[in-house]
């Protein structure tokens, strides 16, 4: 297993191919289909400082943050998936999910050097690995607001980076 | 209300939603030992490790904790009232608050609920059970067995009519080839396949959540270790899409009483890698 730890730099990226393991700590975010919409609209009138969020070199897992804890939404939702070219454009590094994405939306995180990661939905034992939380946007979504964790060795596996997915049976 | 029903139910509630079953364990063990993909084999054993810091903590093994289904035996000499009834749905209510499940039932009126207008409820309590399904058996118990559905095999899961041309061999294909493709789009994989045969689209239905309910991994007949094989012959997706041999650990199979017609009606859900989520109790 490779480690990381946010934030992401593009040697970081250039480092991990698809199909390593890799254990990521650090602050990560949290959003799927209600809200990522709204952040990257928010991203695009320039009003995520004001919310006191930096996506540089950030994590975005697509989960819900409940009380039952957090998992891996299907990354190619529309709404996640067209969130993840604005994102990275905004300095997202890794997308953190699980579900085979377009070629055009593996396309869109080579041109931002930005990489898909796919992480089992094993509740429990991320709940382990998590040691704070707090709701960084939009709290009337409840459970779907934008949150940030801070988290220690969550599992994933590289799924997309630099235009090759796991996917593809040549990968 | 009885409160010893109560607090049965809703224990079996917490168990159902946060353990694997003995045998179920055992599967992914035997899995891991023939599973020759390293990816495969690394999701095989983070879900086996999730299992047991859920166990240990009595926690959700996924945060989709699932729609409460109910399956109950009845014996000869045994009564259910309607008071027995309501406290086993407060056991339900309880053991949804004590897990936690996550607060997902959609408030306000048919339109509402629908379009989902109408706000979550953020009570984790709130979310009502889907009917009971009540059977009389031989054995003399009351038992409650509470299963716990996730979303994603709900959304891949099908229920239609298979013409049988007189030979089981032709339902048992019709079986895998629906399953290939829906196990593959799962994502949550490995994959055990619940299938219920019967007369009427209720009927197949109810016998799939028995299926689920009585399964048992260390038991699996002719008809399904053959659908179990030939959907893993032709599904290469492996755990949570990421190849090898293991996309189906098991099939779980009950074929109720059939009529005189050319058709079966086959109900069928791709059960994710937690699932069956199902714990019983005896009251
Ligand atoms: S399909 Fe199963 S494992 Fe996947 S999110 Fe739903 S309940 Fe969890």
């Amino acid at each position: 297993m490779k480690r990381i730890t946010t934030p992401i730099t593009d040697e970081m990226v250039n480092s991990l191919n698809v199909g390593d393991m890799v254990y990521v700590s650090g602050y990560i975010f949290c959003g799927r289909d209600a809200v990522l919409p709204k952040i990257v609209r928010d991203m695009e009138e320039g009003k995520l400082a004001d919310k006191g969020i930096d996506l540089t070199g950030g994590v975005v897992f697509h989960t819900a943050v409940s009380p039952a804890g957090t998992g891996p939404t299907s990354s190619n939702k529309l709404e996640i998936e067209a969130s993840i070219e604005p994102l990275s454009k905004g300095g997202i590094k890794m997308h953190l999910g699980k579900g085979q994405l377009k070629p055009e939306t593996i396309a869109a995180l080579d041109k931002y050097n930005s990489l898909y990661a796919v992480i089992p939905p094993v509740t429990a034992l991320l709940e382990s690995k998590v040691s704070s939380r707090e709701v960084m946007a939009y709290p009337e979504e409840g459970m779907e607001a934008f949150h940030r964790l801070y988290v220690t060795d969550f599992p994933c596996v590289i799924a997309a980076v630099r235009g090759k997915s796991i996917y593809d049976k040549e990968a | 209300m009885d409160q010893r029903i109560i607090d049965l139910v809703c224990d079996t509630l917490v168990r159902a939603g946060s353990t694997f079953r003995p045998d179920q364990k055992e599967a992914y063990r035997r899995a891991m030992k023939t599973e020759k993909n390293e990816l495969a084999n690394w999701c095989l054993a983070t879900t086996l490790e999730n299992a047991e810091v859920a166990e240990k903590n009595r926690s959700p093994l996924c945060d989709d904790t699932g729609i409460p289904h109910l399956f109950v035996e009845i014996g000869p000499n045994r009564q259910l009232t309607g008071d027995m009834m309501a406290a086993i749905q407060e056991g339900v209510r309880q053991g949804l608050r004590t897990l936690p499940g996550r607060p997902m039932a959609i408030k306000g009126d048919d339109m509402q609920r629908l379009d989902q207008s109408g706000g979550l409820d953020e009570d984790s309590g709130a979310l009502a059970a889907a009917p009971m399904i009540i059977k009389n058996v031989d054995e003399d118990v009351l038992r409650v067995t509470v299963l716990m559905t996730g979303g994603g095999p709900a959304i891949r899961g099908i229920t239609e009519r298979v013409f049988h041309k007189h030979n089981a061999k032709v339902v048992a294909d019709e079986i895998v080839a629906r399953a290939k493709d829906r196990v593959s789009l799962l994502g949550c994989s490995p994959c055990t396949l619940a299938v219920g045969i019967g007369r009427s689209q209720y009927e197949a239905t109810a016998l799939m959540i028995e299926a689920m309910a009585k399964g048992n991994y260390d038991k699996q007949t002719e008809m399904e270790k053959y659908i179990t094989d030939e959907v893993n012959k032709v599904c290469t997706c492996g755990p949570l899409g990421l190849g090898g041999d293991t996309a189906v650990l098991a099939t779980f199979m009950k074929v109720g009483p059939q009529r005189a017609s050319g058709v079966r009606i086959v109900a069928l859900r791709p059960c994710c890698c937690f699932e069956p989520r199902c714990a019983s109790v005896e009251l």
